[in-house]
């Protein structure tokens, strides 16, 4: 089977508008929390992490008329076209197919319907057909909104169609805005922290929400790759708990199903995986069933990180932008410390990493976990690993 | 490799047909709400959680339930091994528009987790897999209309691929009280091949004319 190569990306969250300047925050430890009185997203004070208005605007410039696209459709495209800077990968080309992830699309046009915008504008194919044809893509996009794993599940759908040989690239493009509804939503369920999130801490108290997009380049065509050693996509797996439509299982078992059966494709065993990236959303039941999880596939002793610390929980752009950080963990040999944890709160012991670490990295899991009990993990590990 | 389509089920707003024979007629031209719950009792249905649910998820709910009506064999199935992969058009566009009246009128402000819940349409999959507890390969895919294409394409690959052994699979639609659900039973394995149609776009589209 053709190896399915990872050839470039782009973040943009609060903390910046490439992946460089965010991954170099998240080595630094910073975060881009900061409080919100906005009341265009809520009524009380929060602490949310925005992608920064004026600095959107200036860099749409380049690539359109920011008067033709909503807010997330410009924050994809300007993703998109970052990502697209960095390799020669033909998008007019039938050999590439574009698979957008996002849980709420354009949602704040439902809020506060703008006059030059289609009525149609608010569901999630007209958002990716207005991206795929700035593009001029002739392929028609998958669109996937699967709640918290939307990013997991597109990426592991993006890797399993190249592997049928159909298409040789695939760019995976998730996102979400903060408007008003979200957090609402979230408070109603009591689950927004009343500080920045501390995932996996014994005082953590909820969630803290961020706006975000990120892109992943993959492509079968190994001409593309300029990395002596590449990561790879490896093996990735959907699960659902079955067991309630809001509140993770008990048990933990739904996401240890994705984990086995992620790392079943990838032919590994749970022997020598060196770090895995949780969702870790800093919920009690989310971060406690994540760590039921990781124990019944035996990976207590691995290293485990959320980055929910730095950008908050990004929604249909979180699965994307951190497999693309432990993309980078691996080329930079690093584990990110995770932001806001001092003493382990949860009831089973794991290793959650405390300080940044330096030394090799050859491999990671992503897991996610959703409204809907769905979960998703995924594998990637450099080429030359084994 | 073939799949097959061991059984299907169509509701729109005029009919329920089940495996091409009309099952169920809205001969009273009831509206959503009604006519779902006259199929709710015409299949003898039993499930109180079915009444807390949003149209979307209560029209791709019954769709399943009609389907998996009287099959026992699947309760034998390793619950992993089951998939459920749906498309849908217009997301949560109802209840989206329910929960953002909840949130407008900073005077009358009262957002509902009960009605939040049901704003991703992945929920319609986590109701069908909690009342059968199927927990394997789970999506929900969005497309302006149903693409027999697609959809045909990953599951076989689920199944093909020894990921899945039987996949729930098709579309549930809802919006402005325009209504449908096409779902297939789709399986591997099957004693009686010669009375089962191979999960094909051809014949997919064959089914839904």
């Amino acid at each position: 089977m053709n190896s399915i190569y990872t050839i470039t990306d782009n973040i943009i969250t609060s903390l910046g508008f490439t992946t460089e300047a965010n991954f170099n925050t998240l080595k630094e430890g910073s975060s881009g929390i900061a409080q919100t009185f906005d009341p265009k997203i809520t009524t009380v004070p929060m602490y949310t992490s925005l992608i920064d208005s004026e600095m959107l605007k200036n860099e749409f410039t380049q690539y359109g008329d920011g008067f033709d696209y909503t807010r997330l459709e410009q924050m994809m495209i300007l993703s998109i076209s970052k990502a697209l800077k960095q390799t020669d990968i033909d998008t007019k080309s039938h050999d590439t197919i574009f698979l957008i992830s996002t849980t709420k699309g354009n949602i704040d046009l439902l809020e506060n319907r703008r006059q030059n915008f289609n009525h149609e504008r608010v569901y999630l194919w007209s958002l990716a057909n207005e991206v795929s044809k700035f593009f001029k893509t002739p392929n028609k996009p998958i669109i996937i909104s699967n709640a918290c794993i939307s990013g997991v599940s597109a990426i592991i759908t993006a890797a399993h169609l190249l592997q049928t040989g159909k298409y040789k690239n695939a760019i995976v493009c998730g996102g979400d805005i903060i408007s008003e509804f979200t957090p609402s939503g979230f408070q109603s369920f009591k689950a927004i922290s009343a500080n920045p999130c501390k995932p996996f801490d014994v005082s953590r108290d909820g969630i803290t929400l961020g706006e975000g997009v990120g892109t992943l380049i993959l492509s079968t065509d190994s001409n593309l790759v300029n990395d002596k050693n590449p990561v790879i996509f490896r093996g990735g797996a959907n699960s659902n708990d079955a067991n309630h439509i809001s509140g993770p299982s008990r048990t933990g078992d739904g996401l240890y199903f994705a984990i086995r059966n992620a790392l079943a494709e990838a032919e590994k065993t749970n022997k020598n995986i060196d770090y895995i990236s949780a969702h870790g959303t800093a919920t009690q039941y989310n971060d406690e069933m994540e760590a039921k999880a990781i124990a019944l596939a035996g990976l207590e002793n691995v290293p485990v990180n959320s980055l929910k610390g730095y950008w908050g929980h990004t929604l249909g752009a979180a699965g994307i932008i951190e497999c693309i950080a432990g993309v980078h963990s691996i080329k930079e040999n690093c584990l990110i410390k995770s932001l806001g944890f001092s003493e382990l709160g949860v009831t089973v012991p794991i290793k959650i990493v405390d300080n940044f670490y330096q030394g090799e990295i050859r491999n990671f899991i992503k897991t996610a976990s959703g409204f809907g009990g769905c979960n998703a993990a995924v594998y990637f590990s450099e080429l030359n690993a084994d | 490799m073939e799949n097959y389509i061991t059984k299907y089920c169509i509701i729109n707003p005029t009919e329920v047909i089940v495996d091409g024979k009309i099952e169920f007629n809205n001969s009273a031209n009831e509206p959503f709400n009604e006519f779902m719950k006259s199929i709710y009792k015409q299949y003898d249905i039993k499930y109180p959680k079915y009444f807390k649910m949003d149209n979307l998820c209560k029209i791709a709910f019954i769709a399943s339930e009609i389907i998996l009506k009287d099959n026992e064999q699947i309760k034998t199935v390793d619950p992993n091994r089951v998939g459920v992969i749906l498309q849908n058009s217009h997301s949560t566009i109802d209840t989206d528009t329910n929960y953002v009246d909840t949130i407008k009128d900073k005077s009358n402000y009262f957002p509902s987790p009960a009605i939040f819940v049901y704003t991703l349409p992945n929920v319609m999959i986590g109701e069908i897999c909690i009342r059968n507890k199927f927990q394997g390969e789970n999506t929900c895919f969005i497309t302006k209309e149903f693409d027999p294409d697609f959809i045909s394409e990953h599951v076989n690959n689920l199944l093909n691929s020894e990921k899945i052994d039987v996949c729930l699979a098709g579309w549930a639609d809802y919006v402005d009280n325009k209504y449908s659900a096409i779902l297939f039973l789709v399986e591997k394995i099957k004693e009686n091949q010669k009375d089962n149609i191979s999960f094909k776009p051809e014949n997919i589209t064959k089914i839904i004319k």
